[in-house]
């Protein structure tokens, strides 16, 4: 049962969050570090100073609540009760939008759709172009969803939860688009839910390992410079998954108790994971206050990191990718390029978009750029994997068609 | 040089006072323990001490009481002067051997205060040498200054150490390290060994491997501290990928909260204990020297950053071997330890003792057991005596 929900942080939340920046003590600075050594601190006094005074946090939220139709359901977990969980939910504006799941990731949020929905839902004015229902899940732990109470919640009940969500609302066919952990949480619900449920899955982060017989002397210059860069953020941009791979409670009392030390904390991957996105002061510190008054603090969202670790379900554990179709974007600043050699390991896919421009969080730096692959692909992954239920038929508009066939179904 | 005396500003005081009174906890996950990091109720019932309870002026009084301080400029070639604090204690009988206790990090000067009376005591046993002790606090750490430009590294560590035992008059002098202070002193045995430095002592002992390994030949003893190595790197370094990394990132959330510092402190003192007893105000005033630290937290972390960028993390082989007697003391709960037949990769081992007890803070967890070997590797019949000359730690 679907409850109606708007973002109403409540003013003792405010101005305590006020009081606690305004007795903010900073670190000093090693002379020219740039941003070598983590966030310079000249940008944490102006975003503090901004945070302190200036952004309008009840602004934010009003935007929010007016842009993103937002509810709240119990799901049950096996093993670990009812959690309530929070979510967005958008029909599109015409036809009998394709049911799509967008999972964020970490330190992502349901915000990252924010972007995406009005393209999804509203498509382009072409009655060509397929339009979606949007539903962005906040991840349990993460944004208002409730979060476990007990050990072990890991992979496998991100995509329970995510699955469950979209039966519940009637959705039972649907697609996926992922990145960062909600590639992972979309790959999952592909292996598990793959055929009978989920349809196809899109995601602009591939990860898988390499094959048997690979031959690195095969690979593209892109290819050679995305496993570069892999590398080089194993060597040096990896500390932070090593440490909520680890001690994420140890790590959680600083970013409960410090919102400086959580704003620098999110915003160095803002950053550094971007591609020269302008990010301004008032949308880092709307991303952040997500967290900061998330429903289950700043310190659960992390243990993600650690349950996956625990749970042999760690990146690079071998796995049987799935078979549903599969598509992805590749922007050009993402953490991670594997070369096309390895994608079998990944899943099936029939879809492959190149940019050259965009980076980690691509629905809110590129939103145009995903989601016109988007449209792409599950206008062609709408025919191709109809084909074989409807090849007697001819279809005029095979979006339309697969949209109708969804309302028949009951959707 | 100036006499120290630690005099945290009142100011200071109340405003910690005040942000513990604001702390927000996180919740935490049903029987957790300590798996997933430092546990909700220690940390609740710690800030609580630290809050009301925890007498700060008190133990500043008995720290000052026992470990006669001082400060003095020290000049660090492209670095300018730096400020040094530092423990010095004379040896309370005959010529004692000039020693420097490096300490590391999570440490502080503070792991020397166990250790400065048993090795400078007159009254003991007369056949057991005495030392003069040192105890610096590194550059960016307890209230010494810290640097301000990069690549401050082991090079500068080793040279400001050295420097300052040169100003007090020291020329020749032997050290005692562990954590950090292993790799510094091993890089002041590298730089001013034989002339300078004449014998070294550690309990950290990891470099390595070597080119070629006989893995069979090790014994079980050697396994077992090869395999709690491996288990350090795979669940228990978190700490030091973000500090060699991103320290700044970091630091922001260690100069903010005295919460977040103290779990961040807390969990190492614990987990690289082998059973120490800590009792809160013990720990209260480990991480009050951090918060109070004249650097502040975030500089401490730096030290990581620099090692990692100069190619110099531990275990690196770049470098060539000291020369100078080397005494190790094996505690067993050390985060790992390496066969014997690696040895060569660290320095000229003389001096072995394995200890059945202890972990990682040997100087504050077993101070008997660590005195008592730098007593046997320097004492009259030990492998190192007399190599300081005219200060062998007996009269005359």
């Amino acid at each position: 049962m679907s409850n109606s929900f708007k973002i109403a942080v409540s003013s003792t939340d405010l101005s305590a969050l006020k009081s606690r920046i305004e007795s903010a003590t900073f670190p000093d600075e090693l002379d020219d570090a740039g941003w070598a050594y983590g966030v310079p601190l000249t940008d944490m006094k102006r975003l503090v100073a901004r945070w302190r005074d200036g952004f309008d946090w009840r602004q934010e939220e009003l935007k929010l609540n007016n842009e993103l139709p937002q509810f709240t359901q119990d799901i049950e977990v096996d093993g670990f009760g009812s959690l309530n969980v929070h979510y967005v939910h958008k029909k599109s504006d015409r036809g009998a939008g394709i049911p799509l799941l967008f999972v964020h990731g970490w330190p992502g949020s349901f915000l990252e759709s924010r972007k995406i929905i009005p393209l999804l839902t509203k498509g382009s004015g072409d009655s060509q172009c397929p339009v979606f229902d949007v539903v962005a899940i906040s991840l349990p732990g993460f944004g208002f969803s409730e979060a476990p109470k007990k050990k072990g919640f890991s992979l496998s009940q991100y995509v329970e939860v995510s699955h469950k969500l979209m039966i519940a609302l009637g959705y039972t066919e649907y697609v996926t688009q992922g990145g960062d952990l909600g590639s992972r949480v979309t790959a999952g619900i592909a292996r598990r839910y793959g055929g009978m449920h989920s349809k196809a899955w899109h995601t602009n982060v591939l990860f898988s390992m390499p094959p048997e017989n690979d031959d690195p002397s095969s690979y593209t210059a892109s290819e050679k410079e995305g496993l570069a860069r892999w590398q080089e953020f194993q060597r040096s941009g990896s500390g932070y998954f090593q440490l909520h791979s680890t001690k994420p409670q140890t790590l959680g009392y600083s970013l409960a108790d410090s919102p400086v030390g959580l704003l620098a904390w999110i915003y160095e991957k803002l950053v550094s994971w971007s591609d020269n996105y302008p990010w301004t002061d008032d949308e880092v510190l709307t991303w952040v206050s997500i967290y900061w008054f998330s429903r289950a603090g700043p310190a659960a969202s992390i243990r993600f990191y650690y349950e996956v670790a625990h749970s042999g379900q760690a990146l690079g554990t071998k796995s049987s990718p799935p078979t549903i179709p599969m598509g992805c974007s590749l922007f050009p600043k993402e953490l991670i390029r594997i070369p096309k050699s390895w994608y079998p390991g990944v899943g099936d896919v029939v879809f492959e978009a190149e940019h050259d421009k965009g980076g980690h969080f691509a629905a809110h730096e590129q939103p145009e750029l995903l989601v016109g692959d988007l449209r792409k692909m599950f206008g062609k992954v709408a025919r191709h994997f109809l084909r074989d239920v409807y090849s007697s038929l001819s279809v005029s508009s095979f979006t339309f068609f697969y949209c109708l066939q969804a309302k028949n179904d009951g959707v | 040089m100036s006499s120290y005396k630690i005099d945290i500003p009142p100011t200071a005081l109340s405003t910690l006072k005040s942000r513990l009174e604001n702390a927000v906890f996180p919740d935490e996950l049903e029987d957790s323990g300590w798996a997933y990091g430092a546990p909700l109720a220690d940390i609740k019932r710690l800030v609580a001490r630290w809050r009301d309870g925890f007498d700060w002026r008190h133990e500043e009084q008995k720290l000052n009481a026992e470990l006669p301080q001082f400060t003095r400029d020290i000049e660090v070639d492209g670095f300018g002067t730096l400020n040094i604090h530092y423990v010095h204690k004379k040896s309370e009988r005959g010529l004692g051997i000039p020693l420097l206790f490096v300490h590391g990090w999570p440490g502080s000067f503070l792991e020397s205060r166990k250790i400065v009376p048993l090795l400078t005591a007159g009254s003991g046993d007369a056949r057991l040498p005495v030392f003069d002790v040192v105890a610096l606090s590194l550059p960016g750490f307890g209230f010494s200054e810290g640097p301000k430009k990069t690549g401050f590294s082991f090079t500068q560590y080793a040279e400001v150490s050295h420097k300052l035992m040169l100003a007090l008059g020291y020329t020749e002098y032997v050290t005692q390290g562990g954590d950090w202070g292993a790799s510094i002193t091993k890089e002041i045995a590298r730089r001013y060994g034989g002339e300078h430095s004449k014998a070294w002592h550690i309990n950290l002992i990891l470099a390595g491997p070597p080119a070629t390994q006989d893995p069979s030949s090790y014994t079980a003893i050697e396994k077992d501290g090869l395999a709690r190595f491996q288990e350090y790197k795979r669940s228990g370094n978190g700490y030091y990928r973000i500090q060699a990394t991103k320290p700044q990132t970091l630091g922001y959330s260690l100069a903010d909260s005295p919460v977040g510092l103290l779990a961040w402190i807390y969990e190492k003192l614990v987990i690289w204990t082998d059973a120490y007893p800590w009792t809160d105000d013990e720990v209260l005033t480990w991480v009050s020297i951090y918060w109070f630290s004249r650097a502040g937290p975030a500089a401490s972390l730096r030290i990581y950053y620099e090692v990692e960028h100069a190619g110099q993390e531990v275990g690196s082989t770049n470098f060539h071997i000291p020369t100078i007697p080397l005494g190790f003391s094996h505690f067993p709960k050390e985060l790992g330890r390496i066969p014997k037949s690696w040895y060569h990769l660290v320095g000229n081992v003389v001096f072995e003792v394995e200890h059945d007890s202890g972990g990682h803070f040997a100087a504050h967890e077993k101070p008997e057991l660590l005195v008592g070997d730098l007593q046997k590797m320097f004492g009259k019949s030990g492998p190192a005596f007399g190599v300081v000359l005219g200060r062998n730690g007996y009269d005359g």
